[in-house]
């Protein structure tokens, strides 16, 4: 391809995904009566950063990081800013689909056909991505993003994490990573850099966990559309600013919640999502919920509370240890269908589903994301000898499986809704 | 007496029941849902009340639902097919003794339902994005042996011998699967019994997902089609309840679903 085609094709996909960015923005934000007001914040974010093409972080120095299992203390102990790469946009998405197997998972195609793009030049090629070796696509994938011009660390991840072999060897792979850092930025890790960076990104999940223990109100205060976007947010935004905004808004939905505000019908049945993340600007299937009625009142995703939920335990304040619980905080709790049990994940959703009074969960699985799907059967069947109903939808990145998706989450609605009816 | 209106928007036909308030199917009407989809239902909707000498003040309560159930405006309330569907096939299934599970296969879809006995889902399986093994594909078979549909049926049971296995039940891939079974010898009997057999296993399939009751409901156009009925009944081993009028169970739903949504607010303004 000449240059001059080049240039022109870049400029063609910075329109489909400004257009495309634009259209979902507009559902989540103008679809729906009520929006708490600080939400204003993330809306005005996505705008700048998605819509219009701003750089997050400016010129700092920026890492890619493509899963939650990064310990991001890390990155911010030498001085660089973490911003994950996942990505829910169907451009790029048809952009990875020009190289990537017809039978791969959708997130990992958009997030190969950005980082082919050139238009996340925020980024700069010759960057550095921390890729961890989850499934055989993302582990795959690490390669192809050197390919394309990236310096790749690969964070190497057992697949079990019950045995103590598997926890030593997790641990030697992130004090290697914690290493390797030192040397992309020329900036020593420290123990007093790496306990403000704990301390920072604890404030962050402090943040969440607000808003998460706030939805467990019987009137759910605010709509899972907006939460998803509010964690999602924290994939690119600047921590401090981020917890800042959380903060102002759980403010706000505390007052809901005295005030007997709701965001949902009365009725609404409450949602437990599971599954392949959403991410924007694929909210597709927890609009559409919302949209037919019900409420999403809690998560189990990669995008939202597996990211946020489980915070650092150090036992003593030396850089040995403090990295050592990074790496625990990252493996242990972890609840990803890559682990050959599947044991966490099924007390995790029982959890949840107790504490946050759920009346169906609805399992999203990416098609060709094989561990999602394949972890499908054993969770659904566990759930309903639990008593609780489940959906399990297998979807992508386009848009043209909407009718259907509609007529199933309705039906699954009505019949949750019938089943309360019944009780 | 006022009666009640279930309307299903299919992606082929846009069927149309009229009940009393005892359920009691009063009338009913089948049309080519065509490309004007809302045009087409009230067209279809208001024949059907001229016919049986009603006028729209008679109607108490109307319930769309379907895949253009949103576009129609007139109706009251809208519903998806798979609740719709579940009521009617279990107030139909009671003349047969009760049925538990039920088998759609639409224009574009294929359905599983489990439900209780009050006609509620308890579960449902659907196919995925695309018309395999649906009605769409059994038209586009047709098309390509330049048969009619209702013609399926009679080359289904003239079948001597086995028929082909059939891999793709893929619409646009069934069409060169197809031209290169005829290219290969196989005769039209062969084929057609080919076709069914892979729609009725790949179907078996989605129903063994949310598990098998005894009492099979199947319904949906291409129930009408007695080839693949009995390909289905060999597959799954046992005899299938038909319906009469296997299509039009849906909006029959859809009727009962209207007349329980006018009772309930008859009732809620009466303790007003």
């Amino acid at each position: 391809m000449s240059a001059e085609a080049q240039v022109k094709q870049i400029e063609m996909v910075r329109r489909q995904l400004s257009r495309e960015s634009a259209e979902a923005l507009n559902k989540i934000e103008k679809d729906f009566p009520d929006n708490p007001k600080s939400m204003d914040y993330f809306y005005d974010l996505y705008r700048r950063v998605h819509c219009e093409g701003e750089a997050p972080h400016g010129d700092k120095k920026v890492i890619g990081t493509t899963c939650v299992q990064v310990p991001e203390e890390l990155i911010y102990a030498v001085g660089a800013v973490p911003v994950r790469l996942c990505n829910g946009s169907h451009t790029f998405d048809q952009l990875g689909a020009e190289f990537m197997p017809a039978k791969s998972c959708s997130l990992v195609k958009a997030t190969l056909g950005m980082l082919s793009s050139e238009v996340a030049s925020w980024l700069d090629q010759g960057g550095d991505i921390v890729n961890v070796t989850t499934c055989d696509q993302k582990t795959k994938a690490g390669r192809l993003m050197e390919e394309a011009g990236y310096r790749v660390h690969h964070l190497e991840l057992p697949p079990s994490k019950e045995s103590e072999a598997a926890r030593t060897y997790w641990q030697s792979n992130v004090n290697g990573f914690a290493r390797s850092l030192e040397s992309v930025t020329g900036h020593k890790i420290t123990r007093n850099g790496l306990r403000d960076a704990i301390v920072r990104v604890g404030r962050a999940q402090q943040a969440y966990r607000r808003l998460h223990r706030l939805r467990m109100s019987p009137l759910a205060p605010i709509l899972g559309k907006d939460v998803f976007l509010v964690t999602n947010a924290y994939f690119f935004d600047d921590i401090d600013s981020w917890t800042d905004a959380v903060e102002v808004l759980n403010d706000e939905i505390e007052r809901r919640c005295e005030e007997g505000f709701g965001a949902a019908q009365r009725r609404a049945p409450r949602i437990l999502f599971t599954g392949s993340p959403p991410i924007f600007p694929n909210l597709k299937l927890p609009t559409l919920i919302e949209q037919s009625g019900a409420v999403i009142v809690a998560d189990e995703t990669c995008s939202a509370n597996r990211m946020l939920y489980d915070v650092v335990n150090v036992d003593e304040w030396q850089l040995y240890d403090m990295v050592d619980a990074l790496a625990d905080r990252a493996l242990k709790p972890c609840t990803c269908p890559i682990f050959v049990s599947d044991e966490d994940r099924k007390r995790r959703l029982l959890e949840l589903a107790r504490t946050f009074a759920v009346d169906g969960v609805v399992y999203q699985a990416f098609s060709g994301c094989q561990v999602f799907e394949m972890e499908q059967r054993s969770i659904s069947r566990f759930l309903a000898d639990e008593g609780i109903p489940s959906l399990y939808v297998e979807t992508d990145y386009s848009p043209d499986d909407l009718g259907q998706l509609s007529t199933r989450i309705e039906a699954f609605i009505e019949s949750l809704k019938a089943r309360r009816r019944r009780k | 007496m006022p009666y009640f209106a279930g309307i299903d928007i299919g992606s082929t036909a846009i069927k149309v029941v009229l009940v009393d308030e005892a359920d009691n199917l009063f009338a009913s009407k089948t049309v080519a849902t065509g490309s004007h989809f809302y045009g087409n239902a009230q067209a279809a909707f208001l024949s059907l009340l001229k016919e049986s000498g009603l006028e729209s003040g008679d109607i108490g309560f109307l319930t769309a639902t379907g895949y253009g159930r949103k576009l129609y405006r007139e109706a009251d309330e809208s519903v998806s097919e798979i609740t719709a569907n579940a009521m009617g096939a279990k107030k139909v299934g009671e003349a047969y003794g009760g049925i538990r599970t039920i088998i759609n296969i639409g224009g574009q879809d294929s359905k599983a339902i489990q439900i209780d006995r009050e006609g509620n889902v308890v579960n449902f399986a659907m196919n995925d994005k695309c018309a395999a093994g649906t009605g769409r594909f059994l038209d586009m078979a047709a098309r390509n042996l330049e048969l009619e549909l209702d013609e399926l049926g009679d080359y289904h049971f003239n079948l001597k011998g086995a028929p082909p296995v059939i891999n793709s039940t893929c619409a646009v891939f069934a069409e060169s699967e197809v031209i290169g079974l005829l290219a290969s010898g196989y005769s039209k009997e062969e084929i057609v019994a080919g076709i069914h057999f892979s729609i009725a296993k790949r179907t078996v399939r989605l129903v063994k997902r949310i598990g098998l009751e005894d009492q099979i409901y199947f319904d949906g156009g291409p129930a009408l089609n007695k080839g693949l009925v009995a390909a289905f009944e060999e597959e799954l081993m046992r005899k299938l309840v038909i319906p009469d009028i296997p299509q039009i169970t849906t909006a029959y739903g859809a009727a009962i679903l209207a007349r329980e949504a006018w009772q309930a607010e008859e009732l809620a303004a009466e303790q007003h």
